[in-house]
């Protein structure tokens, strides 16, 4: 870890939560205001890329539920069933179903669409997270001690 | 794992055949066929269902599939005990098994073709098993181009005739086939089909794959390229028979080419010194005179076609596992090494005893019934006269290849005693046995397949009025061929080597025919592939230009055809919408200014975000807010690249040569300009804008009607999105993965070595051996 990095480090530790969140809080939002599973995921994408940068693409993939690939992997997974509930009710595939879950003072509407973006989030996640985070670690591995760098090349064998 | 004789728990998933054959046995036997089991709408609009119906055809192909499946999943837990790969062996066989059972009942002519082709990727995968094999990989690779191409010819086909029909479900096809059997259209059909039917079958022109593919294991020999896979070929034309039967093109190229491939497989046996590729031979040829059953007419060669299929299969797949059971036994399949193994292998040699006398037709066998019906098929259907003689030909070697198989590599003396040869366990004996057995037992009492011969005779042959099968002796005629065909056979048998090695002194024949051209045109395709380093070269500049002068061709190409057009009127924007045009001209002029690549990078940057600010004062935050996120990710990570290339000392740019890359955006850029004022000039159907704003709320139950879109009225569209995404992702990981390695590799060796790639290393160290030779 390089000096310069430590402020961005430290500001990226209280941030990182907060865009996951915010992502969250967009996707939940998305049926009736601007959001979406889609957007939302995007910004844990850039999340996780801000996490790549600044703290290493190894810790950015560890703080993903199930890491990258699961994770894509589990969010098309879950797309592919949410359109299969409606074969119960003898309906086509994907036809969503609405439902409400009372909660005593409130009630909380579910439905397999909510299901259906909970894993378009998950695979856009998933797949552009880890791909930024690997490749962003392009960069640090590689970097610090090969190459052309100034300082080592000048150094004694 | 219990040691080499050991057998898989894998096993105990032959139970699953198992139960859906007594499953559709019980079926049939309660009601009897046909019947529908279902039938789910899809493609409604393209007549495309899931339509599964079952009649006497397809019934026998269930049985057949799951009863010689049962017992190759029996055999393969024997035979793959201790192989790491037996899983993946199962999981492939199940698969298969499903895509057959999907073939044979599907009564949609696209779902059958989704089927078919499933078969024809598990069967690459399987035949391709040992793929660490080159051999292998070549056949596999040999058995996809030709069954999977056929499989897209036979598309064409089925397109056309459920045009032609005017229906895509076979049972409604068959029922009006009098309405248009005279479209001109139909000749081309068929002949579509004739080539996807002929590559499944192993038929001439397209007969050497058969041969090839038993580098499989053996249960896959046994399975597919014996029992199963290799007749959907011979299913289809049987399912398409009731049509057809009466047509000249279908009877004449039916019987041309099936008993033209029976006899000439038939010699092409004799050039083989392998157990296994002779028995696959033989299935060709046996395939062949299926081929030629089906195309004479009458209704006796539908029962000896439903007939043969069920005794073909009885002993073909006992003598593969037989040939299995001598490589698993002794390590090896040439007849020239075995000789003498009855001792050694009692109860497979019994089990070759008898599935070879049902092969050569032998009395009080059930090869015998099947032959004898095929005799009178021919007598009936007054086929041409070489036909004849090429059937004599054909049981000849037959009885000469069952006698290789059950007396020579068993009986012969000479050789000799291979050591430690044993029986390799109960799960490798029974199974050759028990089917072995059954072909013996349907002899004497044909009236136990009875039923079951007439139910897919008629599916074949609507009208037709079944006899029944008979025992046969009385016909004097059939025994006074099969007397010849013995007698011949048995001198083929005798001289075996000896032919065998007249034509080994024949070389030449390799050098023609359709295996030679497959050959020829295998290895054109690296002269062909030499085009594509051209065009991928490894410059990402390269690449920009090629897209960037396509789309700049293309678009052209699209723009030349309307009229000029207006330029819109002149609209007042907001302070918001001009103070983003502004941001964005002023960062597109730094782009064209800028030479250092990140800041580059950040002024392109400023441009996307001064595209997203438009869209969100334009009225789409969604689309704002997406290009916000993308524009995020897309600047960090190029940020990322650009990094590594500047510490690799490699400039991004290449070398500065400024006017093509002028020329080439300002083409791009006007092009583009062109396009957007060709879109805003012409009338704007707001249809579907009005529709899915009308239907969101009440039909979808959300406000957000681009959300809406996403995730209820186009799920489907987005389900398959996102799967693109987790695959691009799948695909790019190892790729990423591997460039790291190499970029950490020489960051650990740094330290200490000095710098020198290790290519270097052996030609400094080859000169330096050099050298003190030298002196």
């Amino acid at each position: 870890m390089t000096p310069r990095a430590v402020i961005l480090d430290v500001f990226v530790r209280g941030l990182y939560p907060l865009m996951l969140a915010a992502s969250l809080w967009i996707l939940l939002r998305g049926h009736n205001e601007p959001g979406g599973g889609f957007i939302g995921g995007m910004v844990a994408v850039a999340a996780t890329a801000m996490v790549a940068v600044a703290r290493g693409s190894d810790v950015a993939q560890r703080k993903m539920p199930l890491g990258p690939l699961r994770l894509a992997a589990a969010g098309v997974l879950l797309s592919l069933l949410a359109g299969l509930p409606a074969f119960a009710q003898g309906a086509a595939y994907m036809t969503h179903l609405w439902g409400s879950l009372p909660l005593g003072v409130t009630q909380v509407k579910v439905s397999t669409v909510l299901l259906f973006d909970i894993g378009v989030f998950c695979a856009v996640w998933g797949a552009l997270g880890g791909l930024c985070a690997q490749v962003v670690s392009l960069d640090e591995e590689g970097g610090s001690e090969s190459g052309p760098n100034p300082r080592g090349a000048g150094q004694p064998e | 794992m219990a040691g080499a004789h050991g057998t898989s728990r894998l096993g105990w998933l032959a139970l699953l055949p198992a139960a859906l054959f007594v499953l559709s046995l019980a079926l049939y036997l309660a009601e009897g066929p046909p019947q529908w089991i279902a039938h789910i709408p899809w493609a409604e609009s393209l007549g495309v269902d899931l339509a599964l119906h079952i009649d006497g055809l397809a019934l026998q192909f269930i049985l057949l599939i799951t009863g010689v499946g049962s017992f190759v999943f029996v055999y393969a837990a024997g035979y793959m005990a201790g192989d790491s790969g037996r899983a993946r062996l199962y999981v492939l066989l199940l698969l298969f098994m499903f895509a057959m059972l999907g073939c044979v009942t599907a009564d949609n002519l696209i779902a059958l073709f989704v089927f078919w082709e499933l078969t024809s990727l598990t069967s690459f995968l399987l035949v391709g098993f040992k793929h660490e094999d080159e051999g292998s990989r070549k056949s596999a690779q040999q058995a996809l181009f030709i069954t999977g191409g056929g499989g897209l010819v036979l598309l064409a086909g089925l397109i056309l005739l459920g045009e032609i029909g005017e229906s895509y479900s076979i049972v409604s096809l068959m029922a009006s086939h009098r309405s248009w059997l005279d479209d001109p259209r139909l000749p081309a059909a068929l002949v579509l089909i004739f080539v996807g039917a002929f590559t499944k079958s192993a038929q001439f022109p397209f007969h050497f794959w058969l041969p090839n593919a038993m580098s499989a294991p053996t249960p896959v020999s046994a399975y597919l390229h014996s029992a199963t896979m290799v007749k959907l070929g011979i299913y289809l034309l049987g399912r398409l028979h009731p049509a057809f039967s009466e047509l000249a093109l279908w009877q004449v190229v039916l019987i041309s080419f099936g008993g033209g491939t029976a006899a000439l497989a038939m010699a092409l046996t004799l050039r083989e010194r392998d157990l296994k590729r002779i028995l696959a031979w033989s299935t060709v040829s046996a395939l062949g005179t299926l081929v030629m059953l089906i195309g004479i007419p009458g209704d006796g060669a539908a029962t000896a076609t439903a007939a043969f299929l069920l005794a073909h299969a009885l002993y073909k797949a006992p003598l593969f596992f037989v040939a299995g059971n001598v490589d698993h036994a002794t390590g090896t399949r040439r007849i020239d090494d075995l000789a003498g193994l009855a001792p050694a292998l009692p109860f497979t040699a019994a089990a070759a005893l008898l599935a070879g006398i049902s092969m050569a037709g032998m009395p009080l066998s059930f090869g015998f019934v099947a032959k004898d019906l095929i005799a009178i098929a021919k007598t009936e259907g007054e086929v041409y006269a070489w036909i004849g003689y090429s059937s004599l030909f054909v049981s000849s070697v037959s009885v000469a290849v069952a006698g290789v198989a059950a007396i020579r590599i068993f009986w012969h003396r000479g050789g000799e005693r291979l050591a430690g040869v044993r029986e390799g366990g109960w799960a490798l004996v029974m199974p050759p046995l028990a089917i072995a057995l059954l072909g013996i037992l349907f002899g004497p009492l044909p009236h136990l397949v009875d039923p079951l011969i007439g139910a897919s005779a008629e599916a074949m042959r609507p009208l037709l009025e079944y006899q029944g099968l008979s025992f046969g002796l009385e016909d004097g005629s059939v025994l006074g061929a099969l007397a010849a065909a013995v007698a011949i056979g048995a001198l083929i048998y005798l001289f075996w080597d000896r032919l065998h090695s007249m034509l080994e002194a024949l070389p030449w024949l390799d050098r023609f025919g359709p295996a030679a051209m497959y050959r020829r045109a295998v290895a054109a395709i690296p002269a062909a592939a030499a085009i594509t380093p051209r065009l991928q070269n490894g410059s990402l500049v390269a690449y920009a230009a090629v897209l960037v002068g396509f789309a700049v061709l293309a678009l052209a190409a699209a723009l030349s055809t309307t009229s000029v057009p207006a330029w819109p009127g002149f609209e007042r924007p907001s302070l918001a919408v001009a103070g983003a045009c502004a941001g964005i001209v002023v960062a597109s002029i730094a782009v064209c200014i800028v030479r250092d690549s990140f800041v580059l990078l950040l002024a392109s940057g400023l441009v996307g975000l001064g595209c997203a600010l438009i869209f969100l004062f334009l009225g789409a935050p969604d689309l704002a807010f997406t290009q916000f996120a993308v524009e995020v990710a897309f600047v960090v990570v190029i940020a990322a690249i650009l990094l590594r290339l500047r510490r690799l000392d490699l400039d991004p740019a290449g070398p500065q040569r400024l006017w093509p890359r002028a020329l080439a955006a300002v083409a791009f850029g006007a092009l583009a300009a062109g396009l957007l004022l060709a879109a805003a000039g012409g009338p704007f159907d707001s249809a579907l804008a009005e529709y899915f704003a009308a239907r969101s709320v009440p039909d979808a139950h959300g406000r957000n009607v681009v959300n809406v879109i996403l995730v209820d009225f186009r799920a489907v569209d987005t389900l398959g999105e996102i799967a693109v995404v987790a695959v691009s992702f799948v695909a790019a990981a190892p790729l990423l993965r591997l460039a790291r390695e190499r970029a950490r590799r020489p960051a650990a060796g740094a330290p200490r070595l000095p710098v020198a790639a290790p290519g270097r290393e052996a030609e400094h160290a080859a000169g330096a051996t050099a050298a003190g030779k030298a002196r």
